[in-house]
């Protein structure tokens, strides 16, 4: 197998482009889907229903993912076409929970590896729909976008809303001294890069107070794991290819994923891409921060006076099972009251704020994370906190109709290990330029 | 023509439902929103899957929208099927002739939590494991508790007259409805309980029309509001698995178990040698137990610390006191906890020479008493037997006999086999084969004076046909109520063989 051909045992949601489709494309898809759909289909129990965040507001079946699998079994029955049922799947956010939940998954996954895979249907299908030109106005902008300025438009779709991404990805970085190359690699994700810098100032002055070296790329694009998510295949390869070339030209080894979105991506959509020649080692950011903070290289000593819960962002509770770290710096930190609630009860949580599901419905993810927001006040705190970039904007701009502040869980260790933080939480300031933007 | 036929369902009714319910994203007439609102969890002719279709969902928010629906349904003679989480065994949400699908999913708010009287009013919508999130931190909960708990809804529940595994303590669905707000197939919205009162549980005044409503499947009628019990939440529960080397030993400690006066016990489900050979060779998630073990028994208890501490104590001497083996606090309290996910099972069975295919469960269910129950259990399994010998797409999952009487565990049982289907084999010749065992599985439960259902409902091909049967010299009866209410047979129609209340006029208007 060469470099550029993908595992198809790793990610089938990431192997379904095929530039040279010649007409079959959707009977490729239902054949390579269709047992993993009856797996469903012929069990129906919709144990995934309650827990899904999209379904939980929209109360609508078809946004189920027993639709989803439904859906394959009656275009191979040629009840529908794509063409059909392509609005049912813009309606996933991909947290996963419903893979978790699944009671096929449950009882037969461990032994048979027959875990119902839902979060890959809905990338192979998305990816089917831009093959048939079946593009989603926002996606295909933001997109285009994306493909232009080499990093997501996160400050804004209209004209001149984002700068040039090259120009202005390290920005954040201002006054770091962080060099361009080293063996360690940190990734900064383009809504950590642009929009919460805040993020990324935090757990770049942890990096450095504990002690690890790291460098920055020369020249970062997006992931491409938000195309990738929303069908843009061929997109999300090229720009894990141009990634992948700057990490070997500065003789990378290990890349630093600051959140969770880009450590999905990395270690599952890269190997699939790349197959066994991806040799990079991916280190969680968070898992970095909590050894640091176990190994005693970075002092919490500043009490913080709040009285917090935390929100498992979908993308490490749900689809990586890592819940316990954030939890640990949570306790590590003093003054801190911290009222938890368990991963397993927040399976049915989310922000809203995933596969592309903000830029498409953004009325739903707004009404997903009010109710996240509900939930955290009823346990009486005043901040959130959270572990993923992505999910703070939408909870941000819940969090102010609740009175909840919604910090990142480094900006709250950063804090109270003293460290003057800086940035911005959400995005430079309106009617600023762009290189003055700074909170 | 009396009888709703499909379908009348045009531009004009898709008109009128949008000016009903104000909000066209909630009107679906495109072909997805047709095809998911078509099955439920039982085996489904996928080969006849378009036979099924409604003609347009609606998704209504309030019982004066589902009211108008239906005025427009009876005017027009249109068909309506009312769907809830649409996870019932037997196709009461499934449309037999077209027509409207009223989705009660949006109407999942909790209106009032009365801790005085002890009552939480609810719309159709909401499922019992978000309900009993909210209600926990008051202290209760709603001990509405089927396999499906993660996923059924409360109305389907009524709809189907749902069976609850702790009803020994806490009473089934129908015991724990107080009353409910009911929109008949006229569309007049009527409150029906025990008596008048919203919140009383038991009352002498007038004909006690909430049981009329209650597990009609969706022929009489559209629950738009229930108001249900509130228990304490239970301060301690208690699971013991006992295993024996014989199914009547296994069955005398049942018999002992249930008649033993503790008022604690919430539920006892006997496992027999079918289940135990099933769960060894094709569940992996299940704790292997040696080969001399035939049958096992679970009790499980609920209340307080002090009723429980003594009441176990008797429950370890009764379990054992055929010859049972405590299986170990862990099997116990790991199986019990995990008996909701233990509601599909693996998605694989075996064709006769052990090859592994890929099938689903089906369960078939039955009201049965205890006396009955060790011969049922060799008739049905002969009767699987001769199927998978004939053609081979079903496998014999073994059997579970629940207790199922309300607030006492003697009496009836819910009696259920499960049956292995490879479902991708469907066909038409397949299909009957299926039905036609239904049938015979019915026809036992009617020889020994049970009923065909305990808790799935009548309405599925081969069970509905026997419902005449089964309702005896109460069918007439039953098909005069049915015309009275119905009188256009919009509701749910070609169910449970009610069409046969419409027969004596002929077809014409009644």
């Amino acid at each position: 197998m060469s470099a550029n051909v993908p595992n198809v045992n790793a990610d089938p949601g990431n192997v379904n482009y095929d530039p040279n489709g010649d007409g079959k494309l959707q009977e490729e898809f239902v054949e390579k889907w269709r047992n993993n759909a009856y797996g469903c289909f012929t069990s129906g129990h919709k144990f995934c229903r309650e827990v899904c965040p999209v379904v939980q507001v929209t109360r609508n079946e078809n946004h189920s993912p027993t639709a989803f699998h439904a859906n394959i079994v009656g275009m191979e029955k040629g009840l529908v076409d794509v063409e059909d049922v392509a609005d049912d799947y813009i309606h996933c956010t991909q947290c996963g929970a419903c893979e978790l939940r699944c009671p096929n998954t449950l009882f037969t996954g461990d032994f048979y590896r027959n875990r119902t895979q839902t979060v890959s249907v809905v990338k192979a299908m998305r990816a089917l729909m831009v093959d048939k030109g079946l593009h989603r106005e926002q996606w295909k902008l933001w997109n285009r976008l994306t493909d232009s300025l080499k990093n997501e438009p996160v400050l804004g779709v209209e004209e001149n809303g984002q700068p040039n991404g090259q120009e202005h990805v390290r920005d954040w970085a201002e006054g770091f001294d962080i060099p361009i190359g080293d063996e360690t690699i940190m990734f900064v994700d383009c809504e950590a890069a642009f929009y919460r810098t805040s993020y990324t100032r935090a757990l770049a002055q942890l990096l450095q107070m504990g002690g690890v070296e790291f460098g920055l790329m020369r020249e970062q694009w997006c992931c491409g794991g938000p195309a990738a998510e929303m069908g843009y295949v061929e997109q999300s390869r090229r720009f894990a290819q141009h990634n992948v070339d700057d990490w070997r030209a500065v003789g990378a080894k290990r890349i630093i994923a600051v959140e969770p979105h880009d450590y999905v991506h990395f270690t599952e959509d890269y190997p699939a891409y790349f197959g066994e020649d991806f040799d990079f080692e991916i280190v969680l950011a968070l898992d970095l921060v909590a050894e640091l903070i176990r190994d005693g290289r970075i002092k919490l000593e500043k009490p913080i006076n709040r009285v917090v819960t935390y929100h498992d962002p979908c993308r490490l509770n749900k689809r990586k099972g890592i819940h316990e770290a954030p939890r640990e710096i949570l306790r590590a930190i003093p003054g801190l009251t911290f009222k938890d609630v368990d991963h397993v009860t927040q399976w049915s949580y989310c922000s809203g704020g995933g596969g592309g599901l903000i830029i498409e419905k953004p009325e739903i993810t707004a009404e997903i994370s009010r109710r996240r927001l509900t939930r955290a006040s009823e346990l009486e705190v005043n901040t959130l906190v959270s572990a993923c970039v992505w999910s703070e904007r939408p909870l941000t701009a819940a969090g102010e109709e609740a009175g909840i502040d919604v910090m990142d869980i480094f900006e709250l260790v950063a804090e109270s290990a003293g460290i003057e933080v800086g940035g911005y939480t959400s995005g430079p300031r309106v009617g600023a330029d762009f290189e003055e933007g700074s909170a | 023509m009396s009888v709703a036929m499909k379908s009348a369902v045009d531009g004009g009714v898709i008109d009128e439902l949008r000016a009903i319910i104000g909000d066209d994203t909630q009107v679906l007439p495109n072909l997805t929103s047709r095809v998911n609102r078509t099955r439920v969890p039982a085996p489904f002719p996928v080969h006849r899957w378009a036979d099924h279709m409604p003609d347009v969902a609606v998704l209504p928010t309030a019982a004066e929208q589902v009211s108008e629906v239906v005025k427009l349904a009876n005017r027009l003679k249109i068909p309506v099927v009312t769907r809830a989480g649409g996870t019932g065994l037997a196709d009461g949400a499934v449309p037999l002739r077209g027509g409207i699908l009223v989705d009660v999913k949006l109407m999942n708010k909790i209106k009032e939590i009365d801790l005085t009287d002890r009552a939480v009013t609810v719309g159709p919508g909401i499922n019992m494991l978000k309900l009993n999130e909210e209600l926990k931190r008051h202290g209760v909960f709603y001990p509405d508790d089927p396999a499906s708990y993660p996923c059924s809804l409360v109305g389907g529940r009524i709809g189907a007259s749902g069976f609850s595994l702790l009803s020994a303590r806490y009473g089934h669905t129908r015991d724990l409805v107080m009353s409910m707000q009911v929109v008949l197939p006229t569309g007049e919205i009527v409150e029906v309980g025990e008596g008048g009162g919203r919140k009383l549980r038991k009352s002498s005044t007038g004909f006690h029309l909430k049981q009329l409503f209650m597990g009609h499947q969706g022929t009489l009628g559209i629950t738009t509001e229930a108001t249900l019990e509130l228990v304490p939440r239970p301060e301690v529960e208690f699971a013991a698995f006992f295993a024996f080397d014989d199914y009547m030993k296994a069955y005398q400690t049942v018999g002992r178990l249930t008649k033993s006066g503790l008022s604690t016990i919430a539920g006892v489900v006997l496992f027999d040698e079918w289940k135990l050979a099933y769960l060894r060779r094709d569940d992996e998630a299940y704790i292997p137990q040696p080969p001399w073990v035939k049958a096992v028994v679970a009790v499980a208890m609920y209340g307080s610390r002090t009723e429980l501490e003594a009441a176990s104590r008797r429950v370890m001497e009764l379990g054992r006191s055929e010859g049972g083996k405590y299986l170990g606090d862990e099997i116990s309290a790991g199986d019990w906890a995990s008996r909701h996910d233990r509601y599909a099972t693996p998605l694989h069975g075996r064709l006769r020479d052990g090859q592994v295919v890929p099938m689903s469960w089906h369960c078939e269910d039955a009201a049965l008493n205890y006396s009955v129950l060790p011969k049922v259990r060799e008739e049905w399994h002969a009767i699987v037997d001769r199927y998978i010998d004939e053609y081979g797409i079903f496998d014999d999952w073994g059997m579970f006999a629940y207790t199922s009487s309300a607030y006492k565990p003697w009496g009836d049982y819910l009696v259920e086999i499960d049956v292995g289907i490879w479902e991708q084999m469907f066909n038409e010749e397949n299909w009957r084969a299926w039905v036609n065992l239904k049938r015979e599985i019915a026809e036992v439960s009617l020889k020994y004076g049970g009923s065909i259902t305990s808790c799935h409902g009548a309405t599925r091909e081969g069970d509905a046909g026997l419902v005449p049967r089964e309702m005896g010299s109460a069918w007439e009866v039953v098909k005069r109520i049915k015309r009275a209410l119905d009188p256009n047979n919009v509701m749910n129609p070609g169910k449970q063989s009610l069409d046969e209340a419409y027969a004596s006029t002929n077809g014409k208007q009644p």
